[in-house]
C-alpha cells in the first residue's frame, strides 16, 4: 500500500518554506537603472530579483523583462516602470508543498518570501532550493534510519557476554479497553526495531494481543514480560484472579464463558487460547481458582524454526 | 483498486488518511465483527470492514498488520479512535453501507477476499 514518494511527500509537509529558502537576498530597487539590472544579472548569474524599497518587497524583475526592454530598444529606463507589480509570494510559516504546487500553477522561477507578520521579505524561494532542502532533509532523515536500524539489528550482535537477554514489562490495567492491546501493538514496534524476522514478530504480536485482551477483559490486571534472547523470545502473562476453572475446556476452540458486552468488544468467542496456542512453539497455562492465571509461551527465533 | 475510489464507491467518510495517499491500492479485504476470527488467520488483508467502533478495530488491524479500516453501518466515531488511528498509522474510513452492501459493493469490484477455508 505503500509507495516510494511517500518520504519525499512527507517531507513536503514537514518542512517549511524558511527552512529552505535563501536568505542572503540579493535585491534591487526601483528606482535604479535597467542598466544596473543587467549588469546584476550578469554578475550574480541569476535570471531574476526582488525589487525592495526599504525593506518592503514592491515588485519582480526577471531576465525575460530585461530581454523585452532590451529588444525594444528603449532608452535606460528606472525598474519600477518595467517590473512586475503585485507579485505572487509565498509566506515564511507555509509548507513546503504550497511552493510546489504554486511553481506548477504559474510557472514562474522564484517567488518571494514574506514574513507572515510583518509583510516584509525574508527570503527568496526557487526550484532549485526546494530541491536541495528536500535532498538534504532526505538524506538526514535516511542517515538517522540507518544509524537506528543498525543500533537495533544489531543489538545482540554487537555485545558481548556469556549470555545475552532483555527482558521487557508492561503492567496491564483490567477493564480499561482504551488501552487494551498498547503493550502489544508497542511490543510488535520493538521487536522491528530488535530486527526480529517479520513472521516471527506476526505471531509474537498475534499470541501477545490475544493475551493481553484476556487480561483486560477477564481479570483486574496483570503483568506481561517478554524476554528477548537470542534464540528465543519468550512471553509471561501473570494475573491475580479469578483464575480459570477448567483449563482443558478453555483451550477448546469455540469454548467461552463470557457475556455479550464482551463480544460487543470483538472478541470473547473461544478463540483467544487457541489462536496463541496456534501461534507459539511451546504454551503452558496454569491457574488456580481464587489465586490467578499464569500463561508461558515461547516463540522460537532461530532461522530452522521460521515456519512452524 | 485505490483507496480514493473506495472512499468514491462507499460514499465513505474520512477520518484519518495514513500519508494522505488516497492512490494506496488495495487487492484484498475482509469483513468480520469478530476480531479473533481475523486474527487466527493466515493471510493478512489490506482492509478490514467492521461494526466495531472501538479501540480494537484499530488495534487488531496494527497487530495483524492490516493498512486501512471502514467502520460501516454509520456508526460514530470518537476522537480518541481518530487519534489512535493516527498513532498506529491505519486508515480510518466510515460509511452508512451495512456490513453486506459495503463487502457487495467491493467485491463486484473485484475486491478479493482474503479468507481461506479452515483446515
Amino acid at each position: 500500500m505503500e509507495t516510494k514518494f511517500d518520504k519525499t511527500v512527507e517531507i513536503l509537509f514537514e518542512l517549511k518554506v524558511a527552512d529552505v529558502m535563501r536568505k542572503d537576498i540579493i535585491s534591487i530597487g526601483p528606482s535604479d537603472m535597467m542598466s544596473q539590472l543587467k549588469k546584476t544579472l550578469q554578475e550574480r548569474r541569476i535570471s531574476g530579483l526582488p525589487v525592495v524599497k526599504g525593506s518592503n518587497l514592491v515588485g519582480v524583475i526577471s531576465i525575460e523583462d530585461l530581454i523585452r526592454w532590451l529588444s525594444d530598444g528603449d532608452a535606460d529606463q528606472r525598474v519600477e516602470e518595467v517590473m512586475s507589480k503585485n507579485p505572487q509570494c509565498l509566506y515564511a510559516d507555509q509548507p513546503l508543498i504550497h511552493a510546489v504546487k504554486k511553481f506548477d500553477q504559474f510557472g514562474f522561477g522564484r517567488f518571494p518570501v514574506l514574513d507572515r507578520e510583518s509583510g516584509k521579505l525574508v527570503g527568496i524561494i526557487t526550484r532549485g532550493v526546494i530541491i536541495n532542502g528536500t535532498l538534504k532533509k532526505l538524506e538526514k532523515e535516511y542517515k538517522e534510519e540507518e544509524i537506528r536500524q543498525y543500533r537495533a539489528s544489531h543489538f545482540f550482535g554487537d555485545i558481548s557476554a556469556d549470555q545475552k537477554k532483555v527482558t521487557l514489562k508492561f503492567k496491564i490495567s483490567g477493564k480499561d479497553f482504551d488501552n487494551a492491546g498498547k503493550a502489544s501493538t508497542t511490543m510488535k514496534k520493538n521487536l522491528k526495531r530488535m530486527g526480529i524476522q517479520p513472521d516471527i514478530i506476526q505471531r509474537a504480536a498475534i499470541a501477545s494481543y490475544e493475551a493481553e485482551m484476556n487480561v483486560v477483559i477477564y481479570t483486574n490486571g496483570g503483568v506481561m514480560q517478554y524476554t528477548i534472547t537470542e534464540d528465543k523470545l519468550s512471553l509471561n502473562v501473570t494475573d491475580s484472579g479469578p483464575g480459570i476453572d477448567d483449563i482443558e475446556k478453555a483451550m477448546q476452540p469455540g469454548y467461552t464463558t463470557s457475556e455479550s458486552w464482551v463480544k460487543e468488544l470483538g472478541f470473547g468467542a473461544g478463540m483467544g487460547l487457541p489462536n496463541i496456542k496456534k501461534c507459539s512453539d511451546k504454551m503452558d497455562l496454569q491457574s488456580e481458582v481464587g489465586k490467578g492465571t499464569t500463561l508461558k509461551i515461547e516463540i522460537l527465533i532461530g532461522e530452522d524454526h521460521e515456519v512452524k | 483498486m485505490k483507496i480514493g475510489e473506495i472512499i468514491k464507491l462507499l460514499n465513505a467518510e474520512v477520518h484519518y488518511l495514513h500519508n494522505n495517499q488516497s492512490d494506496a491500492e488495495i487487492k484484498s479485504a475482509a469483513a468480520c465483527d469478530l476480531l479473533s476470527d481475523i486474527l487466527a488467520r493466515v493471510h493478512v488483508p489490506d482492509l478490514l470492514l467492521t461494526g466495531l467502533n472501538n479501540a480494537q478495530a484499530i488495534r487488531t488491524c496494527s497487530v495483524f498488520g492490516i493498512k486501512a479500516v471502514v467502520i460501516v453501518r454509520g456508526r460514530p466515531i470518537d476522537q480518541k479512535l481518530i487519534d489512535l488511528a493516527h498513532e498506529e498509522e491505519i486508515t480510518l474510513l466510515s460509511t452508512k453501507d451495512s456490513l453486506f452492501i459495503a463487502s457487495g459493493k467491493l467485491f463486484s469490484k473485484g475486491i478479493e477476499d482474503a479468507f481461506e477455508p479452515c483446515e
